[in-house]
């Protein structure tokens, strides 16, 4: 069922807006956006727990977060709903992505993919004979 | 003191002492003991929403790397931060709505930490006013804008502190302010206090001379010697123990207790604006007498700066800024520069709070 005004030409560019404005979430984090964008991409693949989150992004990542920043940085994507807390009858409480973190990452990372795109084509055309 | 991630033993693994049944259960106690000193960093409102996991992590990472000088100054950094930001003066809070009015309780106690250190400046001067005009007449106008700032921000602090103080009378004739019995204790008894010794140093102090509106200035004397009085302990003597030991002794003994006294005063203040009821209207109003004591405090630095810009040894020995004023006025400065910044965080976070109530 198609309500009024919903047209199929319409659709993709506010799905685009919709998606730009959750990306842009990501990057109001100020100081916290690099390592938000390290949790969520832990997160992406199931819930985990603090130590759990700085294992996983030292290993794939390369980055250890120390304990206050990786903590500032999941109270600032808990308050944004990018993240939500697990029950847990243990101390180690888990976080999960949410919908909206889910979405702000993959704008965020589709934005660096472009850029990341863009730089090796030109290191390519420009540095390849040296 | 800082509480430290400290460097006494080696990571659990490498300990063989930790491996021993019997020692394992006091090393955990240690590890949480040592988690939890290191929590103090945070406020807490954080340490209660994530202080239990927060301390297991650092069980975790400790037992794997051992102690570490980088890890203690990272949760010192981030949890100094979680302060400012609990404070209502920067950041990102836990609980954004007790952030919005812990910075109206902060834009309070950074105005009445400038009032404080204006009030040295200000009443000196008006004092000197009484009894001869400065040589440069752009000092008479500073002074006179200094004044004009001060009876800005006594109106704001009016405007501000009657709806507070209904709200509060109105919460305890409901049988709801139980909250509010401690901070309106330490208001009333530093008010009290403050009152009474001022006045009282005020008029033992003969330099005023105890004109109403004497001819040299529109400010009257007993106010500026009541200002005078009331921040008599802001002095460089503290520097010279014997000049001040050759004070009478109730001047001494003023000197200490009004400190205490308006550190009562302010504190109560400062709790009664964190936990008294507010309606999101009266909140904005609020706001708008923080942006109004803003103003007056900026045009209070503006005339300050001026004359201790234009102090020097030809503005008559009454109008000589000394380091003590050197100092207020970085103080001062530093006020009006938090106080901006608690005003824009409330604010900011003020306008989204169905209600702003007790916390």
């Amino acid at each position: 069922m198609t309500r009024a005004g919903d047209s199929s030409a319409d659709r993709p560019a506010r799905s685009r807006r919709a998606t730009a404005d959750q990306g842009a979430a990501l990057e109001t984090l100020g100081r916290s956006s690099g390592p938000a964008s390290l949790i969520l991409s832990s997160l992406a693949d199931g819930a985990k727990h603090g130590y759990a989150l700085t294992k996983d992004i030292e290993a794939f990542a390369g980055v250890r977060l120390a304990p206050g920043t990786l903590y500032e940085a999941l109270s600032r994507l808990e308050a944004h709903g990018m993240i939500e807390a697990v029950e847990s009858h243990d101390r180690r409480r888990p976080y999960r992505l949410t919908a909206t973190g889910a979405a702000a990452l993959s704008t965020y990372l589709e934005a660096q993919r472009n850029v990341a795109e863009v730089g090796l084509r030109r290191l390519a055309g420009s540095w390849a004979q040296t | 003191m800082m509480p430290a991630d400290d460097q006494s033993t080696p990571g659990a693994a490498d300990d063989p002492a930790r491996t021993a049944p019997g020692s394992r259960t006091h090393a955990r106690a240690a590890d949480q003991a040592r988690a939890r000193r290191l929590l103090l960093w945070y406020p807490r409102c954080w340490r209660s929403r994530y202080g239990d996991e927060f301390a297991e992590l650092l069980i975790d990472e400790r037992a794997e790397l051992g102690p570490s000088w980088r890890r203690t100054v990272n949760i010192a950094a981030t949890g100094l931060r979680a302060r400012l930001a609990a404070a209502g003066l920067a950041g990102h809070s836990v609980d954004p709505e007790s952030a919005a009015r812990a910075g109206l309780a902060s834009m309070a106690i950074c105005a009445a930490a400038a009032i404080l250190t204006g009030a040295v400046m200000w009443s000196q001067l008006a004092i000197g006013l009484q009894w001869s005009v400065p040589a440069d007449s752009r000092i008479t106008q500073a002074i006179d804008l200094m004044s004009a700032a001060m009876l800005a921000l006594a109106a704001a602090a009016l405007l501000a502190g009657v709806p507070a103080a209904w709200a509060a009378a109105t919460a305890a004739w409901r049988g709801q302010g139980r909250e509010l019995i401690r901070p309106a204790i330490m208001f009333a008894g530093g008010a009290l206090v403050m009152v009474v010794g001022g006045r009282h140093f005020a008029s033992a102090w003969p330099g005023t001379g105890g004109h109403l509106l004497v001819h040299q200035s529109l400010i009257p004397g007993k106010i500026a010697a009541f200002g005078w009085a009331a921040t008599m302990w802001i002095t460089s003597y503290w520097a010279h123990p014997s000049a001040l030991a050759a004070f009478p002794a109730p001047e001494l003994a003023w000197m200490a207790l009004s400190p205490a006294a308006t550190g009562c005063l302010l504190t109560g203040v400062a709790q009664m604006l964190r936990r008294v009821q507010m309606s999101p209207r009266m909140f904005r109003y609020e706001m708008c007498v923080g942006h109004l004591a803003l103003a007056g405090l900026a045009a209070f630095l503006s005339g300050a700066l001026c004359w201790l810009s234009l102090s020097g040894g030809e503005t008559g020995p009454l109008f000589l800024a000394g380091t003590i004023d050197r100092a207020g006025l970085a103080v001062l400065a530093v006020s009006v520069v938090a106080g901006a910044a608690a005003v824009r965080m409330a604010s900011a976070a003020a306008p989204c709070r169905p209600t702003v109530r007790d916390g």
